[in-house]
């Protein structure tokens, strides 16, 4: 039975040419081989399936002990052999059903390219640009975690549904494709990292069939360094002071006055649906914010936290879309801080709360770890003094720092926070102030903006303000400038739109390492280079140029994510 | 009131077809008559003496209020379908629309993922079609209605290869 009916070609021939290889009789040869995800994994995914057919009729059996019945009808023995026919069968069907799962499940890195085959019935084809790569993410669920195995997942851009999935991959393996994918996507790859050496080696190996053990391209784990952590305490404490306990102590309040007045003591019920989904709710933040820590790596920012079901998420340079850091009122005697970011493909994530905990840049920090990941998330604050114009961001008011307030004239329509609302833009991103009790910060890299609008209403008209509103992809941040005079607003509007033009023209490619140049990868990048882009820190000669190439085959092919649903047989 | 436009200073804009005023003259009739069927209803069932509850002032203010938004919104059609314009500027379409609430969009060609071309019923009848831009963020609401067919199918072939000559990563 073949596994590819309408596979473009046979495997190892991506359907376009990668754009981006530099040379590509090196690495076409130990690519071929397609490989499978661990067996156990469709067991690990369809526990839940067994430990409901488990649940339903050990629940039948424990009922029958409890209510001192036989634990059998007297007729079982004239059933039993259909009983346990019928069983063995739906058995044999689901292992059958798993295993063909698996069998068809393969996956291939190769040419810059990912592909994922998937589907029994209905054969699904996906295919993914590493240059394209947003974010990735190692998940350990409980189970998989206590077998060992990892799921991979990875964001592309653009995509309607986000997400690349592998699942599930030994931790080892999950780890050496992230360390593959992401050498690939940062354009380090052509095996010229590894050195020749290796790349030798690899195509010394025969094509035989694929193990897991044999990936497309051994690439070694980029070092990091830890930044920060937050310890449970802070995170137990963070979570008593937020938001959700105000109402829990005031929802309380408001039911017990209620009982009393009203001799009505129903109104303890309502308390307790409320408390248990409240419980669940600290009990997932917790869960999911224990042991956070952030590193850092030539890869990217890494974050990895969680109690029960851990992740790991592997954000690379770059591709932050903005970023939020809020304090709430109750938290600022404490001087704790929280951040999110915006990420292309974290927003549209299916399920709710997990799309939350993913956008979580820091759970709750101080001051000293908001400045050390805003440097992480903002390489180049593009201001001699960044630590005073992002303090001033965080707590000031007024001119502090270069901001622009809401004109005087205007503060009637926001009677506190107008010395607060403001902005400032560095040479890299714009930031914007909000809010005297709930302060908020937002920071737009210039080259992330995707459009802006200007907005007015009426009574703004009547005052000469007006809102500046930044679009970026999907996520908790939406950066709004509220109530700016209506000059420095247009002006903010020009200046802007001409900034995120000279931004993206700076930007010109998606591969890292070839923009950043040698600081990270120290000899190999030589190879890549074009002649002429010769010192470090002015890689902008060649790069446009490489750039265009990349970017013209990007608008040509946009077929960087793909997704076919095929009947077959 | 003459009011002072929010749009940056110096740049053509160009409107978009007056005929668009008949497309929005018609989602209005169709989408009022609805309403006001609807909310006529429990006027008609009291008058009838069918209905005991709502008391008749009630049951005639309703109605007659959605009537009245209803007219002053049809009065401000005409001005808001003039107040859409749309300006190619060398590196970003600049968008305007609204009067009381207005709004001001650019949208870098090198941001744009796709373009969309959408045609109705009645824009057909009258040969109109509204493009619309679609960049990586949903925030960006950006539509140009009522457009002549013609004008619509050169926008977005002068929209796509702008934006293929520009196209930048996220």
């Amino acid at each position: 039975m073949t596994t590819d009916g309408q596979l473009p070609g046979p495997p190892g021939e991506p359907p376009a040419p990668p754009p981006s290889q530099g040379s590509p009789e090196t690495n076409r040869t130990p690519d071929d081989g397609w490989l499978r995800v661990h067996p156990a994994s469709p067991f690990v995914r369809g526990w839940v399936a067994l430990a409901a057919i488990t649940f339903f009729f050990g629940r039948d059996l424990f009922e029958r002990t409890l209510q001192g019945q036989p634990v059998f009808e007297d007729g079982f023995a004239r059933r039993a052999p259909w009983l346990l026919g019928g069983g063995a069968v739906v058995l044999a069907v689901a292992v059958l059903g798993f295993v063909l799962t698996w069998y068809f499940t393969k996956y291939q890195v190769s040419g810059g390219y990912v592909r994922v085959d998937s589907g029994l019935i209905f054969r699904q084809h996906r295919q993914a640009r590493l240059d394209r790569v947003q974010a990735i993410d190692i998940v350990q669920p409980l189970l998989a975690r206590i077998f060992g195995l990892a799921e991979l997942k990875f964001e592309v851009a653009d995509a309607g549904e986000s997400a690349v999935r592998l699942a599930y991959l030994k931790l080892e393996d999950a780890r050496q494709l992230r360390a593959t994918i992401l050498a690939q996507a940062s354009g380090a790859s052509a095996g010229v990292v590894t050195g020749a050496g290796v790349d030798a080696a690899a195509a010394a190996r025969p094509g035989g069939p694929a193990g897991p053990e044999r990936l497309a391209r051994p690439a070694p784990e980029a070092p990091e360094t830890t930044v920060l952590s937050v310890p449970p305490s802070r995170l137990l404490g963070s979570l008593i002071l937020s938001e959700q306990s105000v109402f829990i102590v005031v929802g309380g309040i408001a039911s017990v006055v209620l009982s009393t007045l009203t001799d009505n003591r129903a109104f303890y019920f309502y308390l307790v649906p409320a408390a248990l989904g409240l419980a669940a709710g600290y009990w997932n933040f917790f869960n999911k914010g224990f042991n956070f820590t952030a590193a850092v790596s030539p890869d990217g920012i890494r974050l990895r936290y969680g109690l029960l079901d851990t992740q790991a998420q592997t954000l690379p340079p770059g591709r932050i879309q903005a970023v939020k850091v809020a304090q709430p009122p109750l938290w600022r005697p404490f001087g704790w801080y929280r951040m999110q970011v915006n990420a292309a493909g974290y927003g549209v994530s299916g399920n709710a709360a997990e799309g939350n905990t993913r956008t979580i840049l820091l759970p709750v920090g101080k001051l000293p770890d908001v400045v050390a990941m805003l440097s992480l998330v903002l390489p180049d604050p593009g201001t001699p003094q960044p630590g005073l114009v992002f303090t001033a961001g965080l707590n000031g008011k007024d001119s502090d720092g270069g901001f622009v307030t809401t004109p005087r004239r205007a503060r009637l329509l926001a009677p506190l926070a107008w010395r607060r609302n403001g902005f400032t833009a560095t040479d890299t991103a714009l930031l914007i102030r909000s809010g005297r009790w709930w302060r908020e910060l937002v920071l737009v890299p210039h080259q992330r903006t995707q459009s802006l609008a200007l907005q007015q209403g009426p009574l703004a008209r009547r005052f000469r303000v007006a809102d500046l509103v930044l679009h970026t992809t999907a996520g908790p941040v939406a950066p709004r400038l509220v109530q700016a005079g209506l000059d420095e607003a247009r002006q903010l509007f020009d200046d802007q739109s001409a900034r995120a033009r000279l931004a993206r023209k700076r930007q010109t490619t998606e591969q890292w390492l070839r923009q950043v140049v040698p600081a990270v990868a120290p000899t190999p990048m030589g190879a890549l280079q074009l002649p002429g882009a010769a010192a470090p820190g002015v890689p902008m000669p060649d790069a446009p140029a490489r750039g265009d190439t990349t970017d013209a085959a990007a608008a040509k092919a946009r077929d960087h994510y793909q997704q076919e649903g095929q009947q077959h047989g | 009131m003459r009011t002072e436009a929010i749009d940056p200073p110096g740049i053509a804009w160009q409107r978009v077809s007056p005929k668009y005023i008949t497309v929005r003259l018609v989602e209005w009739a169709v989408a009022n008559l609805v309403t006001l069927l609807v909310l006529s209803a429990p006027l008609v069932f009291v008058l009838l003496g069918w209905w005991r509850w709502p008391p008749l002032w009630l049951a005639i203010t309703v109605p007659s209020a959605t009537l009245l938004a209803a007219l002053w919104r049809l009065v401000l059609i005409p001005r808001q379908v003039r107040a859409i314009g749309y300006a190619e500027r060398d590196d970003d379409l600049l968008i305007r629309g609204g009067i009381f609430f207005q709004r001001t969009m650019a949208v870098p060609y090198g941001r744009m993922q796709y373009v969309d071309i959408a045609v109705g019923p009645v824009e057909r009848a009258l040969g109109l079609c509204s493009v619309k831009l679609h960049t990586a963020s949903p925030g960006t609401n950006a539509r140009i209605p009522g457009l002549p067919a013609a004008e619509g199918a050169r926008l977005r072939e002068q929209l796509a290869a702008r934006g293929e000559a520009r196209l930048a990563g996220l």
